[in-house]
Order: structure tokens, then C-alpha cells, then sequence
């Protein structure tokens, strides 16, 4: 079935995309990847004239360590997220939630800004991010902003970035040296489909095994990702027995909005936050390897 | 617009309407009817080619977005209408039935073979997973692979 037709531009550049993007000459939307866009294209949900394709822009494709953070162009794709070797090295989270995207013919295509900005609540990139408390460079025909993951998401397929703005990239800072990290996903179908729930964790022990510090960020929980403030804050200070897990857990559920779709439905995806929640707390207390 | 790219091996240029998928442009644009439409939605895999040798799916991606590229299709697979060694490894075990998935899985598994030439099992089915067979129940696919991997 052949997508309704639209006009495709291709700046080289990303000053070019964005004052192509601003012509008053038809609504015009932007094309990463296009493993989410397409398909929305093809059954007519979104209809835009134009399309600027950020494919021939050489400067978003580049993934590199600057100093101590990753600098990650809008348009790397997933699969290169997933195995370069700095990834791999230093934010094995990022590196492991990117491995779980779909399936590998996807991930050579879909890209790491166009992930963040579909804005999907069961992503597998952004509880990730939102552990790691990466930032979104976004530009305009009047500069550039900056805005960070946990202020990204703002409803239903959402995000902050507005019309006649590009996201060109991100950059993910380094994750504390004492920190344990991981991320689990649940999927009641295969294993290729997007997950019902995902939860992804960041936690710091100090030297008397209390908790100095405690990040959640849960995929599937509530219509955007979201960070699990109250149960973060539940956890710090705490030394984490079996009861506080729970504790946390319980905590990590009460405060989800999921919504009922076809992966399952709202009171599943709560109970599920609530057992996977406790599994990775437990995992990363016992100090032991997520995957 | 005119696109130039590397097709099976052979330069190719052509013409397309902007708003044409890769899967357009081989199926109604070249006639080359190896490649399947499935689902329309990336979910099936029937669809899959290798572009810069990366299974990717053909319904997802622009006809735009492979100027200057490396693409192989299922018509690249052969040499002179002999089968290779993979899709030999196919037909020895069996591993098509109404063979509408079969381009796909010969590509995915083309792909992995260049990347790991002694896959196990395992590396097999996680490299399949993202396509779909509603006839084989997959275990002849998945000895075919391996069977053109051990004669290697």
C-alpha cells in the first residue's frame, strides 16, 4: 500500500533543515529513520505536505565521547547506540536498554532522536535516559535549547519539541563510578514487541549499604516514560532489606498512570511495575549482572 | 528524484516519487518481485533487504534514503540462476513452505553469516526473531542456517 504522496526534502545541513522546515509552503513534518512515521503515514493519521528528511545531515550522525559525557547525534541509529564500544564501556545501560529495541532490521534504521521524539510511553531508550539524566539539544531559526529528558515527555506522544523545531541530538553524562545499573522490560507476547512495562534503574550505595542515591525511570507506566519520584524518594537513606524493596516497589506502582491498550491491561501494567521493580532492586543490591 | 545506488552489485539509477518506500521502488519501480509486502507496518519481515549489508525493512524506508548506498535483494543472492550455499541449505532442509517469508529469512540470515560465520543456535533465532513464518513452526529455517554455516 503506497503512502499518500508528500513532497521530501533533504538538507545537508542543519541551519538548512530548520529554514526549510519554517516555509510558509505547506504543514511540514521531519523523517528520521521513519520506523514509527511510516507506518502513521501509511494509515493516514498524520497527512503533512512536506517532509524534511534529516538523513543527508552528516554532523547528526556522529556518536562520540566529549570530556566525560556521550555526545549522541538526532539521527545514530539504535543498532550503533547498542554496540559501539564507548556505549558498551561506559553506559552499558544505554547499550543494553538500545539492544532491546524490536528486532535488529529495526534498530539499523530507527534512530535515537526520532525514539525520544515519537515520544512512545513503552520505549525501551527512555527510561534509560531519564536514569541517566541525559539532555536534549533542540534548535529553532533562533537557537538552540536545551532540554532535559525528564522535562522531554509532556503527554500522549507528546514532547517539548515544537513545531518548527529539530532535536539534533543528546548528550548522556557520565554515569557515577560507584553506581549500579540496569534495565528490565516485560513482554506478555514476544520478546520483539514493544514491552507492556520497562523499568530502568541507577542506584548508589554508601559505604554503610544505605542508599545514597536511587533513580527509576519505568517505559509503559503511566501515557508518557516518567521517572518514579515517590519511590525514589522512598528508598533514600534506607538500607535496602527485602521489606524496603517492597516498600519501593509498592510505592513505584501506586505512583503509575498506565493506560489499558492491546499489550495489556492498566492494573497489569501496575502489578507488573510492582514485581519488576522489586526484581531489579534486588538485582542491583545482590550487585548482580542485568542480561 | 533520481537515485543512484549500488543494486545486487550492479550501479543502478532511477527515477521515484518522493513519496515512495524502498519497497515501491524494487516491486513497482525495477520489477524485482522477490521482495514481499507483508504487513506494511515493519512487524513481519518479509519485506527485509540488506542496505550497506544491515537487514533493514524495505516497507519503512524511503526510496530516498538509499542513494549512494549498498543494496542486496533476494535476486542478488544466486549467481547465474544457481542457488548459493545458503539458499541451497534452504531447499536441502526444507526450510520453505509457501515461501512468502523466505526472501526475509534468507537476507537476516545472509547478514548474520557475514558477521558471525559460526552462529550458535541461539545467535540463529535472535537473529530471525523479527520474522515471521506461519508455516514452518521455524526449525527447519533455523537448521538450514546452521547447516550453511557448518559447510562453510
Amino acid at each position: 500500500m503506497r503512502l499518500p504522496p508528500f513532497r521530501l526534502e533533504e538538507p545537508q545541513s542543519v541551519p538548512e533543515a530548520i529554514e526549510v522546515l519554517a516555509r510558509p509552503d505547506g504543514e511540514a513534518g521531519v523523517i528520521a529513520g521513519g520506523t514509527a512515521l511510516v507506518p502513521t503515514l501509511r494509515l493516514g493519521l498524520v497527512r503533512p505536505a512536506r517532509l524534511v528528511s534529516l538523513h543527508g545531515i552528516p554532523e547528526l550522525r556522529s556518536l562520540r565521547v566529549d570530556g566525560q559525557a556521550l555526545e549522541v547525534g538526532a539521527t545514530v541509529t539504535v543498532a550503533t547506540l547498542a554496540r559501539h564500544h564507548s556505549t558498551r564501556a561506559d553506559w552499558p545501560l544505554l547499550a543494553h536498554a538500545a539492544g532491546c529495541v524490536a528486532t535488529p532490521a529495526i534498530r539499523s534504521t530507527a534512530t535515537v532522536g526520532g525514539n525520544l521524539c515519537y515520544g512512545e510511553a513503552a520505549s525501551d531508550l527512555a527510561p534509560a535516559l531519564l536514569c541517566l539524566e541525559a539532555q536534549v539539544r533542540v534548535g529553532d531559526s533562533v537557537g538552540e535549547r536545551v532540554v532535559p529528558v525528564t522535562e522531554l515527555f509532556k503527554g500522549f506522544y507528546e514532547t517539548a519539541v515544537e513545531a518548527g523545531e529539530i532535536a539534533t541530538g543528546l548528550r548522556v553524562p557520565a554515569v557515577p563510578r560507584e553506581a549500579r545499573t540496569g534495565y528490565v522490560r516485560f513482554c506478555p507476547r514476544s520478546a520483539e514487541d514493544k514491552p507492556l512495562i520497562g523499568v530502568a534503574g541507577l542506584l548508589v550505595l554508601d559505604a554503610g549499604r544505605r542508599v545514597s542515591e536511587l533513580r527509576l525511570g519505568l517505559g509503559g507506566a503511566a501515557p508518557t516514560p516518567m521517572r518514579a519520584r515517590r519511590a525514589e524518594a522512598a528508598a533514600t537513606g534506607q538500607e535496602l532489606g527485602d521489606a524496603m524493596i517492597r516498600t519501593v516497589a509498592e510505592a513505584a506502582a501506586a505512583e503509575a498512570e498506565p493506560l489499558s491498550d492491546l499489550v495489556g491491561s492498566a492494573d497489569y501494567r501496575r502489578e507488573m511495575i510492582r514485581v519488576w521493580v522489586r526484581r531489579l532492586l534486588v538485582t542491583l543490591r545482590d550487585g548482580r549482572a542485568i542480561a | 528524484m533520481t537515485l543512484d545506488f549500488t543494486l545486487n552489485g550492479r550501479p543502478c539509477r532511477t527515477e521515484a516519487p518522493d513519496h515512495w518506500t524502498l519497497l515501491d521502488l524494487l516491486r513497482d519501480g525495477l520489477a524485482l518481485h522477490g521482495t514481499k509486502y507483508g504487513c506494511g507496518e515493519g512487524a513481519c519481515g518479509t519485506c527485509t533487504v540488506l542496505l550497506d549489508g544491515e537487514p533493514v525493512r524495505a516497507c519503512l524506508v524511503l526510496a530516498a534514503h538509499v542513494r549512494a548506498r549498498v543494496l542486496t535483494t533476494v535476486e542478488g543472492l544466486g549467481q547465474d540462476g544457481e542457488a548459493d550455499r545458503l539458499q541451497a541449505a534452504f531447499l536441502h532442509a526444507g526450510a520453505a513452505q509457501c515461501g512468502f517469508c523466505t526472501p526475509g529469512m534468507l537476507l537476516v540470515a545472509r547478514a548474520l553469516l557475514a558477521s558471525d560465520p559460526t552462529p550458535t543456535e541461539h545467535r540463529v533465532r535472535e537473529a530471525l526473531a523479527g520474522n515471521l513464518c506461519r508455516c514452518t513452526g521455524y526449525t527447519k529455517i533455523v537448521k538450514a542456517v546452521l547447516a550453511a554455516s557448518a559447510a562453510r
